[in-house]
């Protein structure tokens, strides 16, 4: 009962934290055709822009959204200085790799040279513990566990219900016949990436809330959320989410019975049978071209 | 068959003689830098620019020539700093041999690497290579008692000529060990893309379903790019690890692998010698802006995005648009 109370809570926790950070980048992989390496320093600068406002005496619930919307508008520059000049050029997604780790590297470095390398943290968002099927567990970790379903749902209705949502699919779908049906196709490629700095910033303020900042901390989320998207196809935002919550529990499973050092290793293994059997992931129907 | 050579416009097409003459030429004059830079630091930073050098004219045979987006090539480089720093320590194999050996290592890991890739494409293989990356730098540290783990090793036996001491005369032994291997990868790497596989490897990349109509193997094709750009990666991995006399994970970092990427693109990729020459420049530019400490790497990174932005085909473009610019003053 422990060890299956442990696993359900730790995959379910991980799974979480992978799904917000994933959709954030299958979103801008559906809509723009690019791979943004910059993803995981988004999520690192969240946390601090986070712990810079707490510390202006900004109270908790204020600091979220304000941090959510302010780390929009650096996703939108950043798509309007690093992304958006280079498309239409025919090695694209090999400039933008270059190009966002590029930034990636000077947001980091800035991050560095701003708040200094000393750790910090983050209030939680609610704070203490509770006994859980005989497992201790925090509550911020509980709250995170509860409220990202309806993150997920929210995004989904957005992109499904809604016209601007719809539009952002026309675009990902056939960027041409966007532009000829006059959607403002600049402004949507702004719209993905604003987006997805603003759920970067969401995991990092759920991750600064119980575990030290340091401005490396989004090298490792940025990889889980490259594996999660590379696992449940790129052609939806539905396949990562559902490979989030898998690869999770696969890591609570793997961790829990061979040790935390093998985990990732299994994991990668995983990853490269996966692609040799199904290049588009297990969750996808028809992909946005193998190119 | 016969060709006008002169209307093909694709990088290898020079004639041969010339190109040797030129290259000939510009490793005479590295080969006399250390009559005029007779400091150890100097001499340094030289060593340095010839191992990048090689990781980036080798990355981009694969990346450039081959159009696989390989993102595991400092993996390659860093087995071959391991294989090194194993073969040296744990098995008592002379460093001559264990520099070769290394080479090989690499390369047969990047055989490994390519059999996933065979059936992929463009961002599936970044995330894949880059994926094995990370695997091969977890199983170096999960693996501390033979590795190091995080601590890294330390202590690696360097090369030898005889009884001389190696760092003595301001590392002028070391210096022309890293000239001769940059000076033998860059012959293999010239030859190879000049020769017909050369061709067969461009012709995959720029019309892969033609190419393999017209009888081209993409599996031995691929193998033979991937396998190829390893060797003297790997060869370069282990004298860095002589040189340096120690091992750390810090290779496959992200960083490392940003900065010899930037060489490769601003060099502009297909070239190999513009890899070479922005390997030298941003090595050199970066010992410039030393002083500025923590800024340099934001330095670097905005020179980057900028050249990235502006030339998108690296200097090689700069150098070709000044090259048009001059013709056409002229005629």
């Amino acid at each position: 009962m422990d060890a299956a109370a442990q696993i359900i809570f730790g995959g379910l926790f991980q799974g979480s934290l992978y799904a917000v950070m994933a959709v954030g980048l299958a979103l801008i992989w559906t809509t723009i055709g690019v791979f943004n390496f910059s993803h995981g320093v988004l999520m690192m600068l969240g946390a601090y822009v986070a712990w810079q406002l707490t510390a202006l005496a900004i109270p908790f619930s204020v600091v979220v959204p304000l941090t959510m919307i302010l780390m929009a508008g650096v996703g939108w520059l950043l798509q309007a200085s690093v992304v958006r000049p280079l498309i239409g050029r025919p090695n694209i997604v090999l400039v933008v790799v270059i190009t966002t780790l590029a930034a990636a590297s000077l947001i980091e470095n800035g991050t560095l040279e701003v708040w200094g390398p000393r750790s910090k943290q983050i209030p939680a968002l609610v704070d203490g513990n509770a006994m859980l099927l005989g497992v201790g567990v925090s509550l911020h970790q509980i709250t995170i566990i509860f409220i990202t379903p309806f993150i997920l749902l929210a995004l989904w209705l957005f992109l499904n219900r809604t016209r601007t949502g719809l539009a952002l699919r026309a675009v990902a779908q056939n960027e041409d016949s966007a532009l000829l049906v006059g959607l403002n196709v600049k402004m949507l490629y702004g719209l993905a990436f604003a987006i997805s700095a603003a759920l970067a910033a969401l995991a990092g303020i759920f991750l600064g809330g119980y575990r030290f900042m340091s401005p490396v901390m989004g090298a490792d989320p940025l990889l889980k959320a490259l594996i999660v998207v590379v696992f449940g196809g790129l052609s939806s935002i539905n396949g990562p989410i559902f490979a989030a919550y898998l690869i999770g529990f696969f890591e609570a499973v793997c961790s829990y019975y061979f040790g935390l050092y093998w985990t990732p290793a299994l994991l990668f293994a995983v990853l490269i049978i996966t692609l040799m059997v199904r290049p588009e992931g297990i969750f996808s129907g028809k992909s946005r071209g193998l190119a | 068959m016969s060709m006008p050579a002169t209307s093909i416009k694709t990088p290898g097409r020079i004639d041969w003689k010339h190109e040797a003459g030129v290259a000939a030429i510009a490793f005479a004059v590295l080969a006399l830098l250390p009559l005029f830079i007779t400091d150890s630091y100097g001499r340094h930073i030289l060593i340095m620019a010839f191992i990048y050098a090689v990781v980036a004219s080798n990355w981009d045979l694969s990346l450039g020539y081959g159009g696989v987006f390989n993102f595991g090539h400092l993996a390659l480089f860093g087995i071959g700093v391991y294989a090194y720093g194993l073969a040296t320590k744990l098995l008592g194999i002379d460093p001559w041999i264990a520099l070769v050996l290394s080479g090989i290592v690499s390369t047969a890991a990047a055989v490994i690497v390519t059999v996933p890739i065979l059936r992929l494409k463009g961002i599936y293989i970044i995330l894949v290579t880059f994926g094995f990356a990370q695997l091969v730098m977890q199983l170096i540290l999960s693996q501390s008692a033979y590795t190091g783990g995080t601590q890294g090793m330390v202590r690696i036996e360097g090369l030898y000529i005889a009884s001389h001491n190696m760092v003595r005369d301001a590392k002028f032994a070391y210096f022309y060990i890293a000239l001769g291997i940059l000076l033998l990868s860059t012959l293999f790497l010239r030859s190879l893309v000049r020769s017909r596989t050369g061709a067969s490897i461009v012709a995959l990349r720029d019309n892969e379903e033609y190419a393999i109509s017209r009888g081209i193997s993409l599996v031995r094709q691929r193998m033979i790019t991937l396998a190829s750009s390893a060797f003297f990666t790997g060869i370069a991995g282990a004298f860095y690890a002589a040189y340096q006399r120690n091992a750390s994970v810090d290779v496959f970092g992200m960083s490392l692998s940003t900065i010899i990427l930037s060489m490769v693109l601003l060099g502009g990729t297909s070239t190999i010698y513009g890899a070479i020459v922005a390997s030298f420049a941003l090595t050199i530019f970066s010992e410039f802006m030393a002083d500025f400490g923590a800024w340099r790497p934001i330095i670097t990174a905005l020179l980057i995005i900028a050249v990235m932005l502006v030339y998108p085909s690296g200097l090689a473009g700069i150098a070709s648009s000044l090259f048009n610019a001059i013709k056409r003053r002229r005629a």
